[in-house]
């Protein structure tokens, strides 16, 4: 008697549950969607380090808003965090069309902002002024080379004196908004990082009903996280036109056009090389068992190598043989450190003052272990999105150069992928990045 | 030929989506095990540098308040940096001796030490700077206390 009256109960609160959660779910948008208009009003105020100095293309967002400080940014992050865990949690809560009107809409808003907690797309457009303004080479020269030039005095004081990292495809894609002027430039950057965001975005839906997923829920997953909308799309980084390139080779591949993947895989790299690592698990999962090289493998390979080719004599012939290497500039950033990264973490649990060239050595041997694991893994029927996703994940974890922006590239496999593992483990990397950045709101400096 | 995109299973997401376990359920409880310890690993490494960060600003902060007692003004535009002389906690705090933008007047230099006690710390001694100086041993003049005793003025 008494069981059925606690089964009762419990079947009550869960239809009050079911019946509160749309409401809370469309509480959570508008809160979401309101905490980045706070944002953005705020920031086109002005402050630096969180907002860096720029042009001002956000004057006439100025008037409502008031200083961004590093308190009130925290605690806009954490209420924004809260939300979007919210949501997730609530999930089906809100139509679809909602989701994606609540995406749209933190897009728009972000767009429309003042760049956000990075200088690196000042960089982006240095080095596409170098190139096309100044003829120099900027495999080979640091913004320090035009120094004269109206975007030198916003580019990241690390980075005055460093040749661009990003891959060729990429700096011929940004070639041709250095002509548009500093602002022209700065917008052309931003309309980048919103497409490739909404080309992740849609294919993101593509892929999750191609898997049989809620295509709104892996929108909202991607499309709604803190660290994408405000540091990835925010500081209108490059990584999400890498990101467009990886989930149009997921949707290629899911649509059996192995060629074409491959090639886009090769596209992405040449954006940011990251992105390469998906096409040992692309083979590995299209082969065939007792046939050397079966149909669709040897359709990868040879759109991966036709891909190759075309880029290498592209990037050859503007760039010259530093255009090709781009390992070595992986290399170069990775011997970088940096004090979010996990492994500077770590390094002070074990009393250290920080990595040493030894532990780079002992993260990269690491890293290799992982990822060979994980090809085996693959060999044996693993899901190839979800082992390319957490080689992602470990590349990030790893790594003793972490940026919010790295934490983005293993998200929107892990929505696709058949192991929610890696969903699990992606978010609360991020959340431990965030409490990272806590201190100031913990103990403020007075 | 591309295959058509199976329908979507209404309510199902990747929270539901591994169900079947490649590898066996032996093997997928081997990673989970090694994955949570790692994920320990990595958590107790956050909250050790946020506590260790939190304590720095604690004692950042009982480094100004120490120097704003001791100079009786109540700037808060100082510079602090940590005394590389060791491996300590000692830290140095500059700050303008008269009303002015950063480092545009004559600047006292503290060198602050020990543990905090009601909001500061020990003033050790210290040394002033003429105006638009940076804190190098070639500008320091008037040392005072314990850096006059080890020569760090000139």
């Amino acid at each position: 008697m008494s069981v059925a009256v606690e089964r009762g109960e419990r079947g009550l609160a869960g239809a009050g549950l079911r019946q509160w959660a749309p409401a809370a779910a469309w509480l959570l948008a508008l809160l979401l969607a309101a905490v980045t208009v706070k944002l953005v009003l705020d920031a086109a105020v002005g402050h630096r380090p969180l907002v860096p100095a720029s042009p001002d293309i956000s004057a006439w967002l100025r008037g409502p808003g008031q200083r961004l400080e590093y308190r009130d940014f925290l605690i806009l992050l954490l209420v924004f965090s809260g939300a979007y865990a919210g949501l997730l949690a609530l999930r089906g809560a809100l139509p679809a069309r909602a989701s994606i009107a609540l995406v749209v809409a933190l897009h728009v808003v972000v767009f429309v902002g003042p760049i956000l907690l990075s200088t690196d797309v000042f960089s982006y457009i240095a080095y596409a002024r170098m190139g096309v303004e100044h003829g120099l080479n900027p495999y080979t020269h640091g913004p320090i080379a035009i120094m004269h030039d109206p975007v030198y005095r916003y580019v990241g004081v690390d980075w005055k004196h460093v040749a661009t990292a990003y891959g060729p495809l990429y700096t011929l894609i940004s070639y041709p908004l250095a002509p548009l002027g500093l602002k022209g430039a700065l917008w052309g950057m931003k309309v980048e990082a919103l497409v490739g965001s909404a080309g992740t975005l849609w294919l993101v839906w593509r892929c999750a009903r191609a898997r049989g997923y809620e295509p709104a829920w892996a929108l909202l997953a991607v499309g709604a996280n803190p660290l994408y909308i405000i540091y990835g799309l925010g500081g209108a980084h490059n990584d999400l036109l890498m990101l467009m390139a990886m989930m149009a080779a997921v949707s290629l591949t899911f649509s059996g056009r192995d060629g074409a993947a491959a090639a886009a895989v090769v596209a992405g790299a040449l954006v940011k090389v990251t992105v390469a690592v998906l096409l040992p698990f692309m083979f590995l999962a299209r082969r065939e068992r007792g046939q050397l090289l079966a149909r669709r493998e040897r359709s990868l390979l040879l759109g991966a190598a036709a891909a190759l080719a075309v880029s290498a004599v592209a990037a050859f012939a503007a760039f010259g043989a530093h255009g090709l290497d781009v390992v070595a500039a992986l290399n170069r950033d990775a011997a970088f450190v940096s004090t979010d990264s996990f492994p500077t973490e770590i390094a002070h649990l074990f009393g250290k003052p920080g990595v040493f060239p030894v532990d780079h050595d002992l993260l990269k041997g690491a890293l290799v272990v992982i990822v060979a694991l994980l090809l085996w893994r693959t060999w044996h029927g693993f899901d190839w999105v979800a082992a390319a996703g957490w080689t992602l994940l470990a590349i990030s974890v790893t790594s003793t150069w972490l940026l919010a922006w790295y934490l983005l590239w293993p998200l929107p496999l892990a929505v696709i992928a058949r192991d929610r593992r890696l969903l699990v483990a992606t978010l609360a990397v991020q959340v431990l990045f965030i409490a990272h950045q806590l201190t100031p709101l913990l103990a403020p400096v007075s | 030929m591309s295959a058509r995109p199976p329908t979507y299973v209404q309510g199902r997401s990747p929270w539901r989506s591994s169900a079947r376990r490649p590898g066996g359920p032996q093997l997928w409880l081997v990673e989970s095990v090694v994955l949570v310890l790692v994920g320990l690993l990595i958590a107790t490494a956050t909250g050790n540098d946020l506590s260790r960060q939190i304590h720095t600003n604690h004692r950042l902060s009982a480094d100004m308040s120490t120097w704003r007692a001791y100079a009786h003004r109540d700037f808060h535009s100082l510079s602090v940096s940590q005394d590389i002389s060791g491996l300590t906690t000692n830290e140095i705090v500059c700050g303008n001796t008269t009303p002015g933008l950063p480092k545009e007047r004559v600047q006292l230099c503290l060198l602050v030490k020990g543990p905090v006690r009601n909001g500061t710390r020990s003033v050790a001694g210290g040394w002033y700077l003429p105006a638009r100086a940076e804190d190098e041993h070639r500008y320091r003049y008037a040392c005072f206390g314990a850096p006059a005793y080890e020569g760090r003025c000139p």
